[in-house]
């Protein structure tokens, strides 16, 4: 199975690595070609060429490279600039690939590409494959500039070059807590605001069943996805010097991992305290996508879990409506319910960037390329695109785009595919952050809206921002999925395991995950921490 | 001379043949050359034939790394307990499904046993789930109220390998039991009816007759069976196996596929595969060779 499985893997590659590694060789020979001009010959307009996601579900009478968006575009942004802009769809699904392929031939890529993978966007730029926009951003697009700010454009850069233009998130809070309100109530108990409290009344749970579970009651929801550990083993977390912040973390993926950290091993011994006392749903290392969870949270078994922040108020998860549904009475409170050793509600938040936008060094069209991301970041074209028409698509309350719930069918499918054409941010931008704050809110039904809002003020307090070098650690792609495997092999035996073996089992686990590629990782920051401190 | 005419005479089939034959080409024998990566430092960008020849670097590094040892063990063991326990189950389910007498209920069963084998090992896990959970479980859910304590079938590792095995057993006997059903019939009646006419007791029928008319096929499966040893499916540990009984779990499959394929280290990935075939091919020939000194029955 495992050898064919190789060779598999290298049938396809052979033909493809082949093809491009000649068509590599080929373009990198030639000098800059980045900087042509654009629109300046009047007769005959320039084409751009864009990259567009391809989720196969473009509505009827539409195509995904004939909608309303894209004709928008075309009228407002084409037409006035003489650029004939084409879009190139890439399945969502083969992305990667594709885009390998794209970039390895000069003349059919796109000269817009993006991906949100950054193990990708590193190697692109190692390899140089990309445009360096650091003076062309401050010619041709001052809004876009602007739009993105310094914060996020860090994330585009490699060794002080910018390679990338990274879309804006606008949602930066992860994690909030949620808990029984009905059976807070009965039991007479308080909102619990710390750790200690916390575990009072998750025993409480355990004790008195106030659900009426027949014992099957689970106090505390766990599962193997972050959201549901992620705050608890942060907020032991102990305060970090600069020093230890860049060099213990270790960044598997897009995520920052705690293993190093001091503090680590006691959220654990705290997990493991909870599960031993029968607190944690058993099978929490059977869950690994969240689905026993929400289940369990339907099924009103849950007494408290901490989660992506508003997750439960969606429509579309139907979490909260069903639980509702099925546990007549059942009510769900945010709580900000983990301390840490300063009383802080220390937990991770995202990093500022979305998707990686490059233009790649073969492109001919950087300028109009720049000219059209311009365009979006100005006036109210990213708004249309996002939002739609006025009174169709949408309402605005106090300055608030507010979706019309009785929205035709007809307007709804015309920004289907809104977010993969507003390739510069993620996430709805209404004006400014409280209004883009606002409009989030405003996509949950009316009667959760406050409890919503509750959520992301939790999700935005007392964040922990992610740590970022300026160029990527080599080691933490070489070991990074595994040593994520890793972690959570560590924090589910971690937890299962009887208290009086947990020093010895901990200290064994933790060396063999330095040993799988956590000291490289280790060496290597604390090599790039010096280096950085020195300049 | 002769050939020509014989080759004009049966070109047909001849050409019939060419397209198996241009299967195997590309698919089995032209991916081969992907086989040097385990000798290079892979490059995507620079491809195959560009990436640098590093030599048994990159074996070296497997044979360093212990997670590849826990995995080969656990292959290894995996497999063993595997031919104990799944490898005699269609054996003898075959020539008990052989000794039914009423058709219908014959038929009955061999189809309720055939079914495990087409359901989907991702569907399987699903439903491994709502039986054997700790918490979920319909057993432990069952032991609770008999107010008995819940075993933990997928969370303890000793546990998940008993639980491991019985679910192969249940998934791949009754398809298994074909060979033996077809070997079975092929069994001269006559040899049945006079040993009845010699007052030979069921039991004795089957010990002398049924059991020695398919040792071919039997010795024929267990050559097979001990030359896969080293290579191990991905689908059933991948999704019968977890994060907590991972010490078990983790096999050279789901080992090459979170180093190689997960992680991009598609060097390591590909020694581990080129091992994996170069030890399957002194198990299959070494095991071949016992049973034709042994038994005098040999598939090469």
């Amino acid at each position: 199975m495992t050898t064919r499985w190789s060779k598999k893997w290298a049938g396809p590659t052979v033909a493809v690595v082949l093809i491009s590694s000649m068509l590599l060789s080929a373009c990198s020979s030639k000098e800059d070609a980045a900087s042509g001009n654009a629109a300046s010959d009047s007769s005959k307009p320039t084409t751009l060429k864009v990259e567009l996601f391809d989720r196969g579900n473009s509505p009827a009478g539409y195509t995904i490279t004939d909608s309303y968006l894209t004709k928008l575009v075309k009228e407002r942004f084409g037409k006035p600039n003489n650029i004939d802009v084409q879009f190139v769809p890439v399945p969502r699904s083969e992305e990667i690939q594709k885009l390998n392929v794209l970039m390895a031939s000069q003349s059919e890529v796109p000269d817009i590409v993006f991906t949100y993978d950054s193990g990708t966007f590193n190697r692109y730029a190692e390899q140089g494959g990309l445009t360096d926009l650091t003076d062309l951003l401050d010619k041709n697009a001052p809004n876009l500039k602007k739009f993105l700010g310094e914060d996020t454009l860090a994330y585009g850069q490699y060794k002080g070059q910018q390679f990338a233009l990274p879309g804006r998130r606008l949602v930066l809070g992860k994690y909030a807590g949620y808990i029984r309100q009905d059976w807070l109530d009965k039991l007479g108990l308080p909102v619990p605001q710390t750790t200690d409290e916390l575990y009072t009344t998750l025993k409480a749970f355990k004790d008195k069943d106030p659900g009426n579970t027949g014992g099957k009651v689970i106090p505390f929801g766990v599962s193997l996805a972050s959201a549901q550990y992620e705050p608890l083993l942060w907020s032991f977390v102990q305060p970090l010097t600069d020093e230890q912040k860049y060099t213990l973390t270790q960044q598997l993926g897009s995520n920052d991992y705690p293993t190093l950290l001091p503090g680590f091993k006691d959220g654990l011994k705290f997990m493991n305290k909870l599960y031993n006392e029968g607190l944690i749903s058993k099978d929490f290392g059977l869950d690994k996508d969240k689905k026993q969870l929400w289940q369990n949270l339907q099924n009103g078994l849950l007494g408290f879990y901490t989660e992506d922040a508003g997750e439960l108020y969606f429509s579309a998860n139907g979490g909260y409506e069903n639980l509702q549904a099925n546990v007549p009475g059942a009510v769900i409170t945010p709580v900000d319910a983990f301390t840490n050793s300063e009383g802080k509600h220390a937990k991770p938040a995202y990093a500022p960037n979305a998707m990686y936008v490059m233009i790649p060094k073969s492109s001919k069209n950087a300028e109009a390329a720049l000219k059209y991301l311009d365009w979006m970041a100005s006036g109210t074209n990213l708004f249309d695109m996002q939002f739609g028409v006025e009174n169709e698509n949408y309402t605005l309350v106090d300055g608030v785009p507010v979706v019309k719930p009785d929205a035709t069918q007809e307007a709804m499918d015309r920004i289907y595919n809104f977010g993969d054409l507003a390739i510069i941010v993620n996430g709805k931008y209404a004006g400014d952050d409280a209004k883009n704050e606002a409009a989030y809110i405003a996509q949950t039904p009316e009667k959760y809206q406050a409890d919503m809002k509750k959520s992301v003020e939790i999700s935005n307090t007392d964040n922990i921002q992610p740590v970022k070098f300026d160029h990527p650690i080599e080691a933490e792609a070489k070991y990074g999925t595994a040593l994520a495997d890793k972690f959570q092999e560590i924090i589910v035996k971690m937890t299962m395991i009887k208290p009086d073996q947990f020093d010895s089992n901990y200290d064994s686990m933790i060396k063999d995950y330095m040993a799988s590629g956590g000291q490289a990782i280790l060496d290597e920051r604390t090599a790039a921490y010096k280096e950085m401190s020195s300049k | 001379m002769r050939n020509s005419v014989y080759l004009r005479r049966h070109w047909q089939l001849y050409s019939l043949l060419l397209l198996p034959v241009i299967y195997f080409i590309i698919f089995k024998y032209g991916p081969m050359y992907g086989v040097q990566i385990a000798f290079k430092d892979f490059n995507f960008f620079q491809g195959i034939g560009g990436s640098k020849w590093v030599g048994l670097d990159v074996f070296r590094e497997v044979f360093q790394n212990n997670n590849f040892f826990k995995a080969l063990r656990n292959t290894l063991m995996l497999n063993l307990l595997d031919l104990i326990v799944s490898f005699p189950a269609p054996l003898i389910l075959a020539i008990m499904l052989y000794e039914l007498r009423i058709t219908w209920f014959k038929k009955l069963a061999q189809t309720i046993l055939y079914v495990p084998h087409f359901i989907s090992w991702v569907i399987i896990g699903g439903i491994v789930l709502q039986v054997f959970g700790t918490q979920s479980g319909f057993i432990n859910n069952l032991l609770a109220g008999m107010g008995l304590d819940a075993i933990p079938f997928l969370s303890d590792k000793n546990y998940w390998l008993v639980t491991y095995l019985l679910i192969g057993v249940w998934q791949s006997a009754g398809w298994g039991t074909i060979l033996y059903l077809a070997a079975l019939t092929g069994i001269n009646k006559e040899l049945f009816e006079a040993a009845e006419v010699d007052g030979a007791s069921r039991f004795k029928k089957i010990l002398h007759i049924s059991l020695p008319g398919i040792k071919t096929t039997i010795a024929t499966l267990l050559i097979i069976n001990l030359g896969n040893m080293i290579s191990i499916g991905f689908d059933r540990p991948f999704i019968i196996g977890n994060v907590a009984v991972r010490d078990y779990s983790e096999v050279l499959s789901t080992f090459v596929y979170r180093v190689g394929i997960e992680s991009g280290q598609i060097s390591l990935a590909t020694a581990v595969g080129l091992f994996q075939a170069l030890v399957g091919l002194i198990f299959l020939l070494a095991s071949n060779y016992a049973s034709k000194k042994l038994a005098d029955e040999s598939i090469l």
